[in-house]
Order: structure tokens, then C-alpha cells, then sequence
């Protein structure tokens, strides 16, 4: 759906299939990595958009490229990696100069840089954004085009995880948001899961009578239970999903999602950013 | 150097000529519709449909993907719009730009296999229907039919009777006796023969004790088959009169020739679109060039392998 009332938004940009070497691999910790690319062109990615990226090296093994948000855009586009399995153990093994491909950008973006949607709740709302473990690069994107966009409201990040050691890109995320953390072994922040803070964090800005808006990524239990919270307080929340996909451009059928009115939506073409509302989070098996 | 003469690429189908020999596989391509960015798929020698059944079905539960060696299972459950939209909503838009398309059918029943083609032949800009009788990831109908020479053959019959559209049977690689399910097809009027459909495997997974798939097994497919469908092309081109239509782990134009050497007459690109939309247009390019450098036409590598 066309958008009259944010005619300055940028449009989605056409699909490619960009030949990039790495540029540069930051290890962070044990399992987590950075990787940013040297793409010919600046790829025009919005905020939440996402990139299929396999290694030109892998001949047919491993086969099929892995979905990953963006972390950023541009001339110099870049991802975020857990080492979960064969395919991001191969890129954290990789080098400068490694040749990648990168089938960018898909997906649609956070609504409120969407052209095509209109936004999860309008209006001037306070981001609130609850990220775990690698979700935390949509909302790092999405923080720093925030603040871009308007710098005077700084938006609250709630970052959770088990412990100290996954908490990748915290001080970045700390220069572009207000940053409140949970451990679930206290060894960092709040002792308990990221919903803690957040319940937290919701009285406070009722209390005050500030309108907000969460946008959450991160592992599907957590994203489950901060959007069974917001619906519980009637506060708005937008979710970035994350599924297997071979294609990632709506045609392997490979990343249902279970729909809240029935059936399925497909996390790659109408994801992966979507209201929370749209996912029925009970029937999600993960 | 001089520019070598474009090679002729055309191969024939029964009485469909299509202008090259590299379409797109049924399940892997969506509607055809999905490329705009990457291609014009008005270039290819056709395009194979999502499977489409007489009303919309919204597939299996996730996971529905996940990958192996060197390849992929799927157990999608024929996920898709239904025939009524794809005539209405996707076929227009394929037959304005000039696609060549070849309708992919599926039912679980003999009638409703009848009814989808009377519905599909009604619609100008089709070039053909390939029957989906060998799906491994449906409850009933799909693989039975697949497996059974006189199955197949009741199939078959039941569409030549409703539709003068060229019929292309999809033949599965479980069929205990492939070489009679394609001559019993052969038979009971098919045009050409499509092989081979994905064969069912299993991954586990250790930590969780569980399936990777939630429907359990679910399709291999990917370069982990090819020479399983090479060898199959090879046997049901040896055994039947009637042109076959390889597919199974084509990526490159290389991939395509050899599979046009076993004895096919054109090939279907399938998993390797997902990780590269243009996959077929470069198979295309590919095999365009060699013919040119080798100043041959397409259709005279078909069945070529040496003895």
C-alpha cells in the first residue's frame, strides 16, 4: 500500500545479486563476527532489510546462501554472525579479500521506512527495541536511522541474553540508544530475561504518559514472549523474524510463519519485518 | 576474432518447439513472475509453474527446508494459490510478456487431474501441462500415481482425453520400474516424460533427537542428485520413443550438456535458482556459447554419449 503521508520515505530498491570480496572480519568474543563487504555499488538497504550471502569458495558445499540482516547498508554493507553451523563457521573462518555473493537487499524494512506499508502504529512514539544475540543488528540499523532521522529522541534499547558474552555490539548500540541490559546469570545488567526490563520499562513510560512502540529481533522464544507482552498492555510492537530460507525472494516457500488469522505468511516477501500482531506466536513450533 | 555465427537452439517437443532448451523447474521458480530485477525469463525455453491444485493449499508446517550435502531436502506440502488465481491473477502477466509456460498439476484424485486441465486448457498462452504424479510430500495421491505403470497410464489417459495441450508426465525416481511407468505413459498419450522429481530422504538432527523437517522426510534435491538423474534420463531415453526432460542438480551450462548427451531433449533448472535468480539465464548463455565455439545446434547433442 502506497504511502501519501511520508512522501520523503526512499523506495525499496531492485533486488541484485552483488559480487563482493571481504573487506574486513572483526571477531568478537568467541562466536560472534562482524563482516563487512566491498560491494562495486552502494546497496540502498532500509533498516531491517536483509541480504542471502554465501561464499563464492563453497562450490556446492554448503549449497544454499544464509539469511542475514543487514547491520548496515551502502558502500560498505555488513553483516553480524553467530557461529551456529557449517555455513557461519565457514565465514568466520574467512579472509580479507575472500569473494562473497550477496543476493541484497530483500525483504521489507522496519514500516517506519517503508514506502509500501503503512507504519505499526503512527504518530510520535518512543522506539523502545528489544534485542537478543544477533537480533541485535536490525535494531542497530535501526537505531542509528532513528537518531539520523531525528536526533533529539534517543531511542531505549533492552539487550538480553544468557550472559556477558553475548551481548556483541553493545557499546554501539549504547553511542545510538539509551541501553538497559538483562543476563540471565546476572553477570551483566538486570538478573533475568529481557521481559523483565521491559515490563519494566513500559510502567515507566505509562506512568509518564509517553506513547511507545517496540520493535524486537532476536531468538523466537523471546520475541514470542515480548510480543505476548505488548499485546497484553496494548502497546505496539513490530518484530523482525528469522526462519530457514533457501531463496530468500519468495519462491522456495521454505519460511512459513503460522499467520494469526490462519494459514501462513512467508517471512522473506511480507517479513521480515511485520507487526506482531500478524503472527500467531502460539502455533510457531520453534 | 570474429563473432562466432549465434548457434541454433531450438529443440522440438512432440509438435511444441520451444527456442532453447533450458526451462525452469515446477516448485523452484514461483509463477514466474518473481524475476523482474534479475531477467527477462521471456528468454528461456519455458517456465515451469508452481504445482497447482484445484483450490488454494497453504502447505506444510515449519520447517518445511533444510540443507544436506551438497543439496536440500523440501517438504513444502505443494503450497500454492490455487488454479483459479494462477489463471486469473499470474497468466496474464506471463502470456503479455511472452513466456513460455508450462502449467505444473497436481490432484489426488484421476478426476480432479481432468478438471485442472480442462480449467488450465481454457486459457490461451499455456504450452504445455506437466503432471505432477511423483510429489514425496503429500498424504495420497502424488507419489501412488508415480510409482504404478497402470496408475500413471489412468492419469495420463484421463488428461489426453480433456485437452489437446502437449503432456509432459513427471516422473519419480521410486518408481520401482521407471522404464514402465514412462512406456506406460508413452502409451496412454504423454508427449514427452519430465525426470526426475526429488527423492525422499531424512536428516536428523543429533542435539534434539528430531527431524529436521517437520513432515520428517521431504525431497532431496540439489547437485547431491544428478548422477542419479543422469543414469535415470540415460535408461528412459533408451527405453521410450517419446523426448525426455531432464532435470536434477543442473547449475551449470555444463550440467545442462551432459544431461542433453544422456538423451534429454531440453532440461529444467531447479535448486540452483534459489541461491542465484539467474541460475537458468546463465545455464542459457552457457550452453549458447559452447554450441556456438563448437558450430553445432542444440538439438545435435541430444543422445550423443559415446558408447
Amino acid at each position: 500500500m502506497p504511502r501519501s503521508d511520508l512522501l520523503s520515505l526512499a523506495p525499496r530498491a531492485p533486488r541484485r545479486l552483488w559480487t563482493a570480496p571481504l573487506q574486513h572480519r572483526e571477531a568478537i568474543g568467541s562466536a560472534y563476527h562482524v563482516l563487512t563487504f566491498a560491494t562495486p555499488e552502494p546497496i540502498a538497504a532500509l533498516p531491517g532489510q536483509f541480504a542471502m550471502i554465501r561464499s563464492a569458495t563453497w562450490g556446492s558445499d554448503p549449497l544454499l546462501p544464509r539469511p542475514m540482516s543487514l547491520l548496515t547498508a551502502g558502500e560498505r554493507p555488513s553483516i553480524l554472525i553467530k557461529v551456529v553451523g557449517r555455513g557461519t563457521r565457514r565465514m568466520a573462518n574467512a579472509s580479507s579479500g575472500e569473494v562473497f555473493e550477496l543476493l541484497a537487499p530483500l525483504g521489507r524494512p522496519w514500516t517506519d521506512f517503508d514506502a509500501e506499508r503503512a507504519p505499526v502504529a503512527a504518530g510520535a512514539r518512543r522506539a523502545i527495541l528489544v534485542a537478543g544475540g544477533v537480533g541485535v543488528a536490525p535494531l542497530l540499523f535501526l537505531a542509528r536511522e532513528l537518531a539520523a532521522r531525528d536526533p533529539s529522541r534517543k531511542p531505549l534499547a533492552l539487550y538480553g541474553s544468557r550472559s556477558i558474552a553475548d551481548l556483541p555490539l553493545d557499546a554501539e548500540l549504547a553511542s545510538a540508544a539509551e541501553l538497559r541490559i538483562a543476563t540471565e546469570d546476572g553477570s551483566r545488567g538486570t538478573r533475568g530475561r529481557v521481559t523483565v526490563i521491559l515490563e519494566e520499562a513500559l510502567r515507566e513510560h505509562a506512568a509518564e504518559g509517553r506513547p511507545v512502540k517496540v520493535y524486537t529481533c532476536g531468538p523466537e522464544a523471546m520475541m514470542a514472549a515480548v510480543a505476548t507482552l505488548c499485546e497484553s498492555l496494548d502497546v505496539p510492537c513490530e518484530v523482525s523474524l528469522e526462519t530457514p530460507m533457501a531463496c530468500g525472494y519468495g519462491v522456495c516457500l521454505g519460511c512459513p510463519v503460522p499467520r494469526s488469522s490462519s494459514g501462513f505468511l512467508y517471512a522473506c516477501t511480507e517479513g521480515p519485518c511485520i507487526d506482531a500482531a500478524a503472527i500467531d506466536w502460539k502455533g510457531s513450533p520453534r | 576474432m570474429s563473432a562466432a555465427t549465434p548457434a541454433d537452439l531450438r529443440v522440438t517437443l512432440g509438435e511444441l518447439t520451444l527456442k532453447n532448451p533450458v526451462l525452469t523447474a515446477s516448485g523452484t521458480f514461483g509463477y514466474g513472475l518473481e524475476y523482474d530485477d534479475f531477467f527477462d525469463t521471456a528468454e528461456l525455453g519455458g517456465i515451469c509453474t508452481k504445482g497447482l491444485s484445484l483450490l488454494p493449499r497453504a502447505g506444510n508446517p515449519p520447517d518445511r527446508i533444510c540443507e544436506t550435502a551438497s543439496g536440500m531436502l523440501n517438504a513444502i506440502g505443494l503450497a500454492n494459490v490455487g488454479v483459479e488465481a494462477f489463471c486469473t491473477d499470474k497468466l496474464p502477466t506471463l502470456r503479455k510478456r511472452g513466456v513460455t509456460v508450462v502449467a505444473n498439476i497436481f490432484a489426488t484424485t484421476v478426476e480432479d487431474f481432468a478438471a485442472l486441465a480442462v480449467r488450465v486448457s481454457a486459457e490461451p498462452g499455456v504450452a504445455a501441462l506437466e503432471l505432477n504424479v511423483s510429489c514425496p510430500n503429500v498424504d495420497k495421491g502424488g507419489l501412488l500415481f508415480g510409482c504404478d505403470p497402470a496408475a500413471a497410464a489412468r492419469v495420463t489417459a484421463a488428461v489426453r482425453a480433456v485437452t489437446t495441450l502437449p503432456i509432459w508426465v513427471k516422473m519419480s525416481p521410486e518408481a520401482g520400474d521407471l522404464k514402465g511407468v514412462g512406456l506406460a505413459c508413452q502409451e496412454a498419450g504423454a508427449d514427452a516424460l519430465t525426470a526426475i522429481n526429488t527423492i525422499r530422504g531424512l536428516s536428523i538432527d543429533v542435539r534434539t533427537k528430531s527431524a529436521r523437517l517437520a513432515n520428517r522426510t521431504g525431497g532431496l534435491s540439489g547437485p547431491a542428485l544428478k548422477p542419479l538423474a543422469l543414469r535415470m534420463v540415460w535408461e528412459l531415453a533408451r527405453a521410450v520413443r517419446i523426448p525426455i526432460i531432464g532435470i536434477g542438480g543442473i547449475a551449470t551450462a555444463e550440467d545442462a550438456i551432459e544431461f542433453l548427451l544422456a538423451g534429454a531433449t531440453a532440461v529444467q533448472v531447479g535448486t540452483a535458482s534459489f541461491a542465484d535468480p539467474t541460475a537458468s539465464k546463465r545455464v542459457l548463455d552457457g550452453l549458447a556459447a559452447y554450441c556456438a565455439a563448437e558450430g553445432i545446434a542444440a538439438r545435435d547433442l541430444i543422445g550423443t554419449l559415446r558408447a
